[in-house]
């Protein structure tokens, strides 16, 4: 069975772009334009994985990754987080949130992207 | 004979004596008006002053510093420094002032929410014997929380513009990759460009982004042991398409045994890159590098010297200033930012060492920096 990401991106580009690149690789991906909708879509879909950006309207990156530590079931699936700012700081966070692995999106690119995932839950 | 002049004398004397009480007199009114004057100036002064006296008791306070400190002079004149440690409203800053006793000049303080000092110390001497200290206060509260807003500026800019360029980067590389059906050759070279055109943005914003860190105070993040060699050798290698391109000779000198140092590697690792960057940037080719690494008593020294084209005279003692680069400079390579000397030497500092350099233009500039080893725990 083909595996599914729940992808949560406010900015639309680089969403549609990942959307695209995982596609194209057999992913079945759902996306997420905030956190609050991020977080309804992985409750419904249980996803293999998660593809998670920090900064975001309604409901921020970490505040998701709070919420679904509380879920049994939920904080079980593996995080990678998208980070805009590539602090340290931030990074720090979502480390200790339980993050399985993060990049930074000026300094990644798609390909890089998906051999992240591939890394997390193979093809 | 002598009888007489005996006479005259005494008389003399007497009216010298007059005079000298006269002069005196004058005298006293004169220092008076002196003091009074010299006081009129201190409580007028737009700085605050405290002078305490060689028994570092407090015999001075004007009303700038009293507002400043937000203390009443009778609450505190006459008080030994030890007392007034004591004493509430007081307590940080003496606490300041004593752990600054051997140096103070123009040394920040912050006394408030939004309320910073500069202060500096004087040490008073009359007739070649200390007579006490005088605590200088400014007041920089106002350009203090200008510099933040004007760092929040720059920050907030430079993450809003991260995310377009992330946006750029991520379309041409799909594309380049072919993503979306195949290129022609020009198409393709043409929008390599365009990549590496906007790679440079990135650049220039993170370079921008480490500034407003710096000053934002949080910049250093986590010491960690590393091994230096290791961080040198990896930058070095990614210049290596440069290197062979302009046909330069670069060596490293290393030393085979090294000690792993407390660092923050991500960091030190940008202050060597810099180094390296300008030292291949602004070498001409066929030029030489040497990049030598060792340990000294209780520090490591890390050089990188090379044949480039030197730093004017009269511009060397602008070099690590913020956005300054050197005519020659600018004239070899349009591109650049300012920025990479200034951030390496915070980055050097904020690990406790040292960075200087020795240049003569048209011969070439070796650029150092010493590291303290009693990082090592």
């Amino acid at each position: 069975m083909e595996k599914r990401i729940v992808l949560v991106e406010d900015e639309e580009i680089i969403a549609d772009l990942l959307e695209r690149k995982l596609s194209e690789e057999g992913y079945k991906v759902f996306v997420a334009k905030n956190g609050e909708e991020g977080l309804a879509k992985i409750k419904e879909i249980k996803p293999d994985l998660i593809l998670l950006d920090i900064v975001m309207p309604k409901m921020g990156g970490f505040e998701v990754m709070e919420e679904l530590k509380r879920d049994e079931k939920l904080k079980e699936i593996p995080i990678i987080v998208i980070s805009n700012s590539g602090q340290p700081v931030e990074l720090n966070k979502a480390k200790e949130l339980g993050a399985k692995d993060w990049l930074i999106k000026t300094e990644f690119d798609p390909k890089e992207v998906l051999e992240k995932v591939k890394k997390q839950i193979g093809n | 004979m002598n009888e007489e002049s005996r006479e005259i004398t005494s008389e003399e004397e007497r009216l010298a004596l007059l005079n000298i009480l006269e002069d005196v007199e004058e005298e006293r009114r004169k220092a008076k008006e002196e003091r009074d004057k010299t006081l009129a100036i201190i409580k007028n002064l737009t700085d605050g002053l405290l002078f305490f006296d060689k028994e570092e008791r407090l015999s001075l306070i004007n009303p700038q510093a009293e507002r400043l400190l937000n203390v009443k002079e009778k609450e505190v004149v006459g008080k030994t420094m030890e007392e007034l440690a004591t004493f509430e409203p007081l307590k940080p800053f003496i606490k300041f002032l004593q752990e600054n006793r051997k140096s103070l000049y123009k040394k920040e303080f912050q006394i408030g929410e939004d309320k910073f000092l500069e202060v500096s110390s004087v040490i008073v001497v009359s007739r070649g014997e200390k007579i006490g200290t005088l605590i200088i206060l400014h007041d920089i509260s106002r350009e203090k929380i200008i510099e933040r807003m004007k760092t929040e500026f720059v920050s907030i800019s430079a993450h809003q513009l991260r995310t377009p360029l992330s946006a750029i980067k991520w379309i041409l590389k799909m594309i380049l990759d072919g993503d979306l059906g195949p290129l022609l050759k020009t198409q393709k070279e043409y929008l390599e460009k365009a990549y590496t055109s906007n790679e440079r943005m990135i650049n220039l914003i993170n370079d921008l982004l480490n500034v407003s860190r710096i000053e934002e105070g949080r910049f250093l993040y986590r010491l960690e042991p590393a091994d230096l060699r290791k961080i040198i050798e990896d930058i070095l290698n990614t210049y290596k398409k440069e290197i062979q391109k302009k046909k330069l000779e670069v060596s490293f000198r290393k030393p085979r045994k090294f000690p792993s140092i407390l660092l923050d590697k991500e960091k030190i690792g940008i202050a060597v890159q810099n180094l390296i960057e300008n030292a291949i940037r602004y070498t001409p080719e066929k030029g030489k590098i040497i990049l030598s690494l060792k340990k000294k008593n209780k520090e490591i020294e890390f050089f990188v010297k090379d044949t480039g084209i030197g730093i004017p005279k009269e511009q060397q003692a602008r070099i690590f200033s913020k956005f300054f680069r050197a005519k020659n400079a600018v004239k070899m390579e349009p591109n650049g930012s300012g920025l990479g000397l200034f951030v390496t030497k915070k980055i050097i500092e904020a690990h406790g060492g040292k960075i200087w350099f020795e240049s003569e233009e048209g011969k070439g500039t070796t650029f150092y920096f010493t590291l303290p080893l009693k990082l090592l725990k």
